[in-house]
């Protein structure tokens, strides 16, 4: 080993702190860095008053910018006077002892150290350099420094790490065994371990290439897919509920998919960055781009009763800036909704041009509780497409049929008469000045006013009620009944105020059920966006300020002949309505052979009429004499098909066809998956800044706009979301790269060059390998972004390939391993634990994607807490394959996350998390030792140990150990599993009856081949082996 | 992971090995349970992990019993009493008294704010002449040890941003609960338990009402080993607790010695410290196996001490049967047990419900401050009562005389604290005749929150934990104590 000569002999413990430690812990000899050394503790320290938020600014001062610290002050004194610590203010307020000058005030709970103080000076006293925060200069890629004689550098990682071993007196570790190897990387490219196969191949493959191939192969499995997607998957705060109060079940998993697939075609980031914020605003967006834009729709919505539409409208949005800001800034965009940024220069402005961004889309305030609150698309697989189009060509042909029916129809009509019956309907009132007996008005108010201060239509009274939003008055439940007849039509009528006018109004029936609805006007009210029974269109507001008759066929709104209501409710959106009268117009009906005539059912129409269709409405309304050959054809087929008796029964047969064949097509559209994405108003709703974050506090208006302190704006680019993405992607940019290689970094060694990976600002920390962290960044943008190269060049370095031994020198010159002179070694996540017991097991379904599903979990976890109108209220375990699926199918429902995955530090997904928790308690043991699935996976696992282990039981132990650890057994553990094997053996054989109690642990049969108590006596060893420490450690 | 917590583990590990120099299983099964853990006074003493430095300064409490009302009673019908209010039966709520203050959406369209006074009586009570309704006849003998505050106030007017409000300090999702907060600050004071305890109540033999969430007794961005453990009245107690059918306890026992024996010649083979720690906490939940059934099971309690909390009390998962536990885990030195009942939310029919409600809690709240009271517990306990909004004046749906509904009020309502240096036979805090403003001595949740610190020795300022390079504490950048409630 060579160690260079500049290299002084400190001792090793002082030498680790200063890679990453604040400047406290700097040594005297070395220069002091701006941005290392002095900026941090200004920002600490005085950023509070003397930064960029502009309010809380406590005079003129701005020790976060140069101009300002070196200006004289209004006061005469000058902050910072480069080379003359004597005549700087700054250093005379820090380090003085009287309370009412010294800086930090004392009440600020601040204070800086000696040590701290005197790095000021000397930054002072060396000319004040002013370089500013380094995350926020683009990286430039330096050259990278020699490499070390005898130590095996095998890229540029390796020559950076190095060289700041060396400078630390530390050495590498040698090259990890083969089998720990394959076990490092297999877990750490697809989150489960190698098979006894894989690993059987590589020791057996002396190739120099042998562990390259291995490398190559994970990287090509559509495991490493599922394994990428689930950190993005924090990031993105993916769940399968809304998260907030009921809690409902959200349907989003197709945007979960999408990540699976974009990482396993290895999208290059920028595209995949492109397509989640802004795919749905690309020229012509394939559907796969607007699934992506599920990202900003993972955050947590609400529809809980009383909520405020405009306080969500800007929490949503808020939620989006601060995730995307973490996620590719590395920016805590939050603190800015309130006040500017206290640290970093990100002003309020700043943050609400992000937030304009988010805030104009078309989606709800209210989630509505319902699985696809919109925007969404529908995605159908490519089996559902076909089935659907063969679906459809089958309903065209019965269509067909119809057609050519009513095509060659000669209809001679048998009516030849002058004088035709006489046709006579009755208007019938159910209430005029008073309600029906009996009726209960169920708390709402019924105004009844009187004239001259009011209309009244009819009687001495009339209804009124004045509101915001949807308002209404109604009764249920009168004593008698009123019945519909056949071809009924119900009318009430209706005088809007001129001044005041509703935007809707809307009659409502009530059956029993409520569900029949005429809506007039904007569509505000019951039954958002669709025409059907239960919300049927019946075109615009009436006119204003007379009193206007609404009439509704009791057919269209699905009242049948014979059907009772006994309810009735006027509702209205917004504006002073007054209603009047109100019943039904029952009809005479048509004799059969009176509708074989078209004569006289368009008599019978035109003197009583029914409910037709308007165009036909129409058609009847011109004299027969007068109407050109179009209506007249027009008029017959719709006579032919929908009323003369001996065509309506030729009809019926192709007709039921094309129903059945609808419905069919209906269902098959139901069952195709649909989830959230992205979409824009039209119309931009205008951005404010907010004081203090409140929605009600809005001042200046604002646009969307980038914070181009940080990175210009992409010429050209557009103004919306597409535009911020482009601008995230530029090579420029100098946060998007780096935070986004740190996030890798951490993934592989435990923890990022930057260890706050959510924070690179003035508060975050400073990176443990600057240049190093600056020439990956630097390499990913000009590589194209390419994550599988990117990734490929970590695994291939000699660091990371060390051996994880912790030696006891080590363990103090760099506990926390920052400087890796050794390889990475840490706890597996909460996926990867229970995913390794499931694979080894032999259990785990290896399918790809769909619906999330519920594996085991103790019973009564979600009713304690869930809101008893939830329908996530009650869990309900899944059966059969769905109990062994990969750990991120696993149903996230947000309020109560999936307990024993939560209790290995799984976020609850309720807001972005770019670094999980790593901790080690007393719940994890029990997780391992008591959760059915690790029992049953044991058990499981035990049965392969006896059938695919070999014949003896030492070559049965080799086998479990190396499934699961990748490793053989040394001589303890092979003598003492032995030994342990008998007591068991000996202790189920002694206890009749317990061995098919353990055996029966989980749902997936049992193997009767086997004798129970060896099986039993063998799921103890295998239990064991799953919750062996080094089990759940990547090593 | 954060200095803090990295000095944490250590500690735990130093006590750990403390014990023994050739490793700990022998020793563990030897004392399943430290009998002397139990005793109340000898609890700080045996406190692990919490940060350095905290407490600030000699704490009055050392453990905290929040008993959390979800769904927010009215306290119109059970401290504020208005009189005034039977002259304004049914008529308009004055404009000068709303103020244009925004309410929620489920009764903002209603086209009148009629006043429903609360059908039931006020007496006076205790030696203050504090006004308690005849709701709480038990709770009304104890005033003289209450501090009623009747201005807490809120800015959320909806449940789910309310109780993730005073629960976190904050409306949205993603901050430590209180209890989290305690247990990272404080540590705990029994290795065998969580720090950190949540009870859940049936309501008539099951649950319902307003949704809970676990991010009110999460950890937000503290680490996950500071959250709150549910203790389950059915099933396991504490989640994955009980041994799988068919494998005995001496199985359990041999496979533990076992494991830590394999795990030990991995640590001397590989040096990794967490091989040292995972095998300590193996012998925790071990202990956790004994600790918890014995914590849950009351059959040696006395006759008098279940009569005082009632029937129910024998019933697991009630009320009455949580407030034993609470004071069975302050006994054992659980740092923080909140004990949730929901059903609170009355928008109609509330004189029949709130009847219902506070049949329920009413003795089991005064047998818990009695209980605690006579074994010496309540001078270092903190109880707090009470929900994360109150409930209009104005009747929500329609008004009689005997019936009515309350909407959401946030701007005044009422809790009491008691116990651990909090003033008894207070009444704080004063709001005008509609119980709709704070006239006198408001005390926001922050205010409430850091009070609670306050009692625990904490400053709420200081104790701050860096995230996302900003220094948040649990009560944001508010918060005043309660000096005037404080003996």
């Amino acid at each position: 080993m060579a160690l260079t000569p500049m290299t002084t002999r400190q001792t090793i413990f002082a030498l680790a702190m200063t890679i990453y430690a604040s400047s406290a812990a700097i040594a005297d000899d070395q220069q002091i860095d701006f941005s290392r050394d002095i900026l941090p503790l200004l920002s600490n320290n005085c950023f509070k008053c003397h930064g960029p938020d502009e309010t809380n600014r406590a005079n003129e001062l701005r020790l976060d910018q140069r101009p300002s610290s070196l200006a004289k002050l209004e006061s005469g004194h000058i902050a910072v006077v480069p080379g003359d610590s004597a005549r700087s203010e700054l250093f005379r307020r820090i380090s003085s002892q009287d309370p009412d000058v010294k800086m930090p005030p004392v009440d600020s709970m601040k204070t800086l150290t000696e040590k701290q103080i005197g790095l000021i000076q000397k930054w002072i006293d060396s000319g004040a350099d002013w370089s500013g925060h380094w995350a926020f200069r683009s990286p430039v890629r330096r050259k990278m420094p020699a490499p070390i004689d005898d130590w095996q550098a095998n890229n540029a990682i390796d020559r950076f790490i190095h060289a700041s071993l060396a400078q630390h007196n530390l050495l590498p570790e040698p090259r990890a065994s083969k089998e720990s190897l394959i076990r490092r990387v297999t877990l750490d490219l697809t989150g489960l371990p190698p098979t006894v196969q894989d690993i059987d191949d590589f020791l057996n493959d002396s190739s120099v290439q042998a562990y390259e191939r291995v490398v190559d192969r994970l990287l090509k499995s559509t495991k490493y897919g599922e394994h990428m997607a689930r950190f993005w998957l924090d990031a993105a705060r993916y769940g399968d509920t809304h998260g907030l109060h009921l809690d409902n079940e959200r349907s989003i998993w197709p945007y979960r998919d999408w990540v699976i697939r974009a990482f396993n075609r290895n999208q290059p980031f920028d595209e995949f960055t492109i397509e989640q914020l802004a795919g749905d605003l690309l020229p012509k967006p394939a559907l796969e781009q607007r699934v992506a834009t599920g990202f900003n729709r993972c955050n947590v919505t609400t529809s809980e009763g009383g909520s405020i539409d405009d306080e969500y409208y800007v929490r949503y949005a808020v939620d989006r800036v601060e995730t995307t800001a973490t996620v590719w800034l590395g920016l805590t965009a939050g603190c800015a909704a309130c006040h500017d940024h206290k640290f970093d220069p990100l002003s309020q402005r700043e943050f609400y041009q992000l937030f304009s961004y988010f805030f104009s889309l078309t989606e709800r305030a209210m989630d509505g509780n319902a699985l696809l609150p919109p925007p969404t698309v529908k995605v159908p697989t490519a089996s559902q497409l076909a089935e659907k189009a063969r679906l459809n060509t089958e309903m065209e042909a019965a269509k067909q049929v119809v057609t050519q029916i009513l095509d060659k129809a000669e209809y001679k009509d048998p009516f030849s008469g002058s004088e035709f019956p006489a046709f006579k309907k009755l208007d019938k009132v159910w209430f005029d000045d008073a309600l029906p007996e009996g009726a209960n008005r169920n708390n709402t108010v019924w105004e009844f006013v009187t004239a001259p201060d009011h209309p009244v239509f009819s009687g001495k009274n009339s209804t009124t009620r004045t509101g915001e939003g949807i308002t209404q008055h109604f009764f249920t439940g009168a004593k008698e009944p009123f019945v519909i007849g056949k071809g009924d039509t119900l009318f009430a009528y209706v005088y809007l105020d001129s001044k005041n006018p509703p935007e809707a109004v809307q009659l409502q029936f009530n059956d029993g059920s409520w569900e029949h609805r005429a809506t007039w006007g904007a569509d505000k009210c019951f039954g958002a966006g669709r025409d059907y029974e239960g919300n049927r269109r019946k075109g615009d507001l009436p006119e204003k300020g007379k009193w206007v008759r609404l009439e509704v066929a009791a057919a269209e709104v699905g009242l049948k002949p014979g059907g009772k209501l006994n309810g009735w409710a006027f509702t209205q959106f917004g504006g002073t309505v007054h209603w009047d009268k109100a019943g039904s117009v029952s009809s005479p009906q048509l004799s059969p052979e009176q509708q074989e005539s078209l004569a006289v059912w368009e008599h019978y129409q035109r003197t009583v009429g029914g409910a037709l269709p308007e165009n036909i409405k129409k058609i009847v309304g011109v004299n027969a004499d007068q109407r050109n050959e179009t209506q007249s054809k027009e008029l017959l087929r719709y006579y032919l098909e929908k009323v003369n008796p001996a065509y309506v029964a030729q009809l019926a047969e192709p007709k039921q066809k094309a129903a059945d064949l609808k419905k069919r097509i209906d269902d098959l559209e139901k069952a195709i998956p649909a989830t959230l994405v992205m979409e824009d108003r039209k119309q931009a709703r205008q951005a404010h800044i907010l004081e203090r974050g409140e929605y009600t506090l809005a001042k200046e208006p604002v646009e969307s706009s980038v914070p181009e302190w940080i990175a210009p704006a992409v010429d050209g680019a557009p103004k919306n979301r597409l535009g911020l993405a482009q601008w995230l992607v530029q090579p420029r940019h100098p946060l998007t790269s780096r935070v986004t290689v740190n996030r890798y970094w951490q993934q592989f060694f435990g923890i990022g060059l930057v260890r706050t990976s959510e924070d690179f600002g003035v508060q975050g920390e400073q990176p443990s390998h600057p240049e190093l962290l600056d020439w990956l960044a630097v390499d990913f943008v000009e590589s194209g972004w390419d994550i599988k190269r990117f990734l490929k060049q970590i695994l291939m370095s000699s660091t990371y390939q060390q051996s994880s031994r912790v030696t006891q020198d080590k363990l103090a010159a760099d506990p926390e391993n920052r400087l890796l002179a050794r390889g990475p070694r840490f706890r597996l996540d909460a996926e990867v634990i229970r995913d390794q017991a499931l694979a080894v097991s032999g259990l785990l379904i290896k399918k790809i994607g769909g619906k999330s599903v519920k594996p085991y979990q103790p019973a009564g976890l979600w009713k304690p807490v869930g809101f008893g109108g939830s329908n996530t209220a009650v869990f309900v375990q899944d059966k059969g394959d769905k109990l062994y699926r990969r750990s991120m199918y696993t149903f996230w429902k947000r309020t109560v996350p999936p307990p024993s995955m939560a209790t290995f530090d799984a976020p609850d997904r309720e807001t972005c998390q770019v670094r999980r928790a790593r901790t080690n308690t007393p719940l994890q043991a029990l997780v391992l030792m008591n959760d059915v699935q690790f029992v049953e996976a044991a058990r499981k696992f035990a049965e392969r140990v006896m059938k695919e282990g070999g014949s003896s039981v030492q070559d049965q132990i080799g086998f479990a150990f190396r499934s699961v650890l990748t490793r053989r057994p040394n001589d303890f553990e092979r003598q003492s599993l032995t030994s342990t094997l008998d007591e068991y053996l000996r202790e189920f054989s002694m206890a009749p009856g317990t061995a098919a109690k353990l055996l029966s642990a989980g749902e997936s049969p049992r193997d009767d081949q086997l004798n129970s108590n060896e099986l039993a006596a063998w799921t103890m060893i295998t239990h064991l082996l799953l919750n062996l420490s080094e089990t759940v450690t990547k090593e | 992971m954060n200095p803090c917590r990295e000095s944490a583990l250590v500690e735990t590990r130093r006590h750990f090995f403390s014990r023994t120099a050739t490793g700990i299983g022998t020793v563990a099964l030897a004392s399943l349970v430290k009998p002397d853990l139990f005793a109340a006074n000898s609890v700080d003493a045996a406190r692990i992990g919490g940060i350095s430095g905290v407490p600030h300064f000699a704490p009055k409490a050392k453990r905290v019993i929040y008993l959390f009302m979800s769904g927010a009673p009215s306290q119109l019908d059970m401290w504020d009493y208005k009189p005034k209010m039977n002259d304004w039966y049914d008529k308009e709520l004055p404009d000068s008294v709303r103020n244009g203050q925004r309410i929620t959406t489920m009764t903002s369209g209603q086209a009148r704010f009629p006043i429903a006074p609360s059908t039931f009586k006020f007496n006076q009570h205790g030696s203050n002449g504090a006004w308690v309704s005849e709701l709480l006849p038990h709770t009304a003998k104890m005033v003289d040890e209450l501090a009623v505050i009747k201005t807490i106030n809120t800015e959320a007017i909806n449940h789910d941003p309310a109780i993730t409000y005073i629960q976190t300090g904050s409306q949205l999702p993603g901050r430590p609960s209180t209890g989290a907060w305690m247990s990272y600050g404080l540590g705990t004071m029994n290795q065998n338990l969580p720090a950190f305890v949540v009870l859940h109540s049936t309501v008539g033999g099951s649950f319902g009402g307003q949704a809970l969430y676990s991010r009110l007794w999460g950890a937000g961005f503290l680490s996950t080993r500071y959250q709150g453990v549910s203790l389950r009245s059915t099933g396991d107690p504490v989640l994955y607790l009980s041994n799988p059918d068919g494998m005995s306890e001496k199985m359990r026992r041999r496979m533990l010695d076992q494991l830590s024996l394999l795990n030990n010649d991995r640590y001397d083979a590989v040096g990794d410290p967490e091989i040292q720690s995972r095998i300590a906490q193996y012998e925790m939940a071990y202990r956790m196996q004994t600790s918890v059934p014995e914590l849950t099971d009351i059959s040696n309690e006395s006759q008098a001490t279940l009569d005082l909390y009632g029937d129910e009390v024998k019933k697991p998962g009630t009320f009455a049967a949580n407030c034993l536990l609470a004071r069975r885990l302050a006994e054992r030195g659980v740092r923080f047990t909140q004990v949730f009942i929901r059903q609170w939310d009355q928008h109609g029919n509330l004189p029949k419900d709130i009847r219902r409600q506070c049949g329920i809690i009413d003795q089991p709240c005064y047998a818990l401050i009695q209980d605690l009271k006579q074994r010496g517990l309540l001078d270092d306990t903190l109880v707090i009562w009470g929900g994360e909004f109150g409930r209009t004046i104005y009747c929500q749906g329609g008004l009689t005389k005997t019936n009515y509904g309350r909407d959401h009020h946030p701007r005044c309502y009422t809790k009491w604290m008691a116990g651990a240096g909090i003033k008894g036979g207070v009444v704080y805090g004063e709001t005008d005749d509609f119980s709709y403003n704070v006239t006198e001595n408001p005390v926001h949740i922050h205010d409430l929150n850091a009070t609670i610190l306050h009692q625990l020795g904490v400053n709420h300022e200081r104790m701050t934990f860096r995230y996302q390079g900003r220094d948040f504490r649990l009560t944001d950048v508010h918060g005043k104590v309660v000096h005037d409630i404080l003996a």
